[in-house]
């Protein structure tokens, strides 16, 4: 994405935005809270649009597509708070995806399959409402994967999951990496990020101010100033 | 559910239809007329609860495609001669062209606001109805012309009926009725992924108005009087909400459960006291918001009488 802006009346939330997203692999997208991280990711998702700039996938210029058009370009993603449809079944939830332009056996058949990936099989009638924080969270990561999409966008998967769940999550994560996909996750959680992405992106007020492997990041001042304050000597 | 459950249901429906379609001998004129109505109600309920149960796009102005119905008919039947079956057809066309013209706007509101707006409308078509009157005839209404319209009627609604509920069963266990759900709990994460809202939204809008609209053709061919205050009557809006909330709004056998129970209670008090079913009303819209939100569908489910879902 290049030079992506948006503001919301004087709240300039995306100041100037632009990163290159490595395809095929793990990135992390990190910053002090309010640096504008989820906006990003509704920029990108068509959620909103943005004042300036534009958004390229894959040499197409998506700038502006609703977000159900974004969607049918391969490119899902999750919230930071689960929101998955909470008055109908898991297995419904599974099959309200579209794009699937397969007979409903075989959606069934997909959305089965997913259900066991996350080990919801037992709930798969049960209203998705009724289930654990962490169970909804695996819900909507499984329901974000019906279509098998190329880029998927994960917002906090971490938040609010205990240490077993996590590393569930983090296993599929690297499974879906191996297979091809590029994944790009928003978290405050630097285990998460510094373990397991190969590329971070750090923002603060809306701008990106630097960019790099883990351990450049871990080094570099600007970051280390944003998050803890300037160094008092 | 299985493809045998569905054959079941199927079977069910045509074992009722072709029931009530031999006992319309059997019934006195009243009993026609009360059956009729509770049909028409059946009609009704299930249409609203497409948009309103459904896509949780709760409209307080349903009533405006019945009268628009009721217009299409009178007029064509008394001003241009036309037979009345296809008045029908042109009924329903109608009203599905303005769901489509008041839709598109409205249907960017959100809860509150879309049902206050769908009254504004419902009441500004009635008060159009009253003003254009080199089409409508305006505060005098328009007489049909004379005829004994009693078993006609009734099996055009009957036939009505049956298209309606096959319709809302498809709706109802189709992928379109999932999206239509998703759209009801979490719009914002239906578009996230890959449903078109509005298209969806209006989709089912339009096909909430349709059948409301032949009910209200043939209302008007049964009464044969229709003015602008008694086909767009509040009331019947009201009536059509509480039956599918009563039943279960978002289910398929709520809205006919709701719409049969309701009637024949509102039947049965009216005969005695004209106007206590106003107050069974009010009483009823408590007992529902306070105990049973989801319904007699809901109470059900909640016993594991009936499965929960529609896709198993």
């Amino acid at each position: 994405m290049r030079d992506l802006r948006k503001a919301f009346g004087g709240v300039r939330a995306v100041d100037g935005c632009s990163f290159a997203v490595p395809g095929g692999k793990i990135s992390g997208l990190i910053g002090p809270n309010g640096s504008g991280k989820t906006t990003t990711f509704n920029l990108l998702t068509g959620v909103i649009r943005p004042d300036d700039g534009q958004v390229i996938y894959k040499g197409e210029n998506i700038t502006g597509l609703k977000p159900h058009q974004v969607f049918s370009k391969r490119i899902t993603r999750t919230f930071q708070v689960t929101r998955i449809f909470r008055e109908m079944t898991v297995l419904e939830n599974m099959l309200s995806v579209t794009g699937l332009a397969v007979p409903d056996r075989l959606a069934r058949e997909r959305a089965a399959e997913l259900i066991a990936f996350v080990n919801l099989t037992h709930l798969r009638a049960e209203y998705a409402g009724r289930l654990s924080y962490g169970q909804q969270k695996l819900l909507e990561f499984a329901r974000a994967l019906m279509t098998d999409p190329d880029l998927i966008l994960l917002d906090e998967p971490a938040a609010g999951v205990n240490r077993t769940l996590l590393q569930h999550l983090l296993e599929q994560i690297h499974r879906l990496q191996e297979m091809g996909k590029t994944i790009v996750i928003v978290e405050h959680d630097m285990n998460v990020i510094m373990n397991h992405c190969e590329r971070i992106f750090v923002m603060d007020y809306g701008v990106k101010i630097a960019e790099g492997p883990p351990a450049e990041i871990q080094q570099n001042e600007q970051v280390l100033e944003a998050y803890f304050g300037r160094r008092r000597s | 559910m299985k493809r045998h459950e569905h054959l079941r249901n199927l079977a069910l429906l045509a074992v009722v239809g072709l029931v009530l379609a031999f006992a319309s001998d059997a019934l006195s004129v009243y009993m026609r007329s009360f059956v009729l109505f509770t049909m028409m109600y059946v009609v009704l309920a299930l249409s609203w609860n497409i948009i309103s149960g459904f896509t949780g796009y709760t409209s307080f102005g349903h009533v405006a495609f019945y009268g628009i119905g009721a217009y299409a008919c009178a007029i064509l039947v008394t001003d241009y001669g036309w037979h009345w079956v296809p008045t029908l057809g042109v009924a329903a066309a109608v009203a599905g062209v303005i769901a489509v013209a008041i839709g598109y706007p409205v249907l960017r509101l959100k809860g509150p606001y879309f049902a206050i707006a769908m009254l504004g409308a419902a009441e500004g078509t009635r008060v159009i109805a009253t003003v254009w009157d080199s089409l409508t005839h305006g505060g005098l209404g328009i007489s049909l012309p004379s005829a004994d319209t009693s078993f006609q009627t009734y099996y055009a609604m009957l036939a009505l009926m049956v298209v309606t509920v096959v319709v809302a069963y498809g709706v109802g266990h189709s992928r379109f009725g999932v999206r239509l759900n998703a759209i009801r709990e979490d719009e914002g994460a239906a578009e996230a992924l890959g449903v078109n809202a509005t298209l969806y939204k209006l989709a089912a809008f339009v096909l909430s108005a349709i059948f409301p609209a032949a009910a209200g053709g043939i209302q008007a061919y049964k009464v044969l009087y229709i003015d602008p205050p008694s086909v767009f009557f509040v009331q019947i809006t009201i009536a059509m909400a509480l039956m599918s909330m009563l039943g279960g709004k978002g289910t398929v056998i709520g809205p006919i459960v709701g719409a049969v129970l309701l009637y024949t209670v509102q039947e049965l008090t009216w005969v005695n006291f004209p106007t206590a079913h106003l107050i069974a009303y009010g009483l009823f819209i408590v007992v529902i918001a306070r105990f049973m939100p989801r319904g007699l569908m809901g109470l059900a489910i909640d016993r594991g009488w009936v499965r929960k879902g529609m896709v198993h």
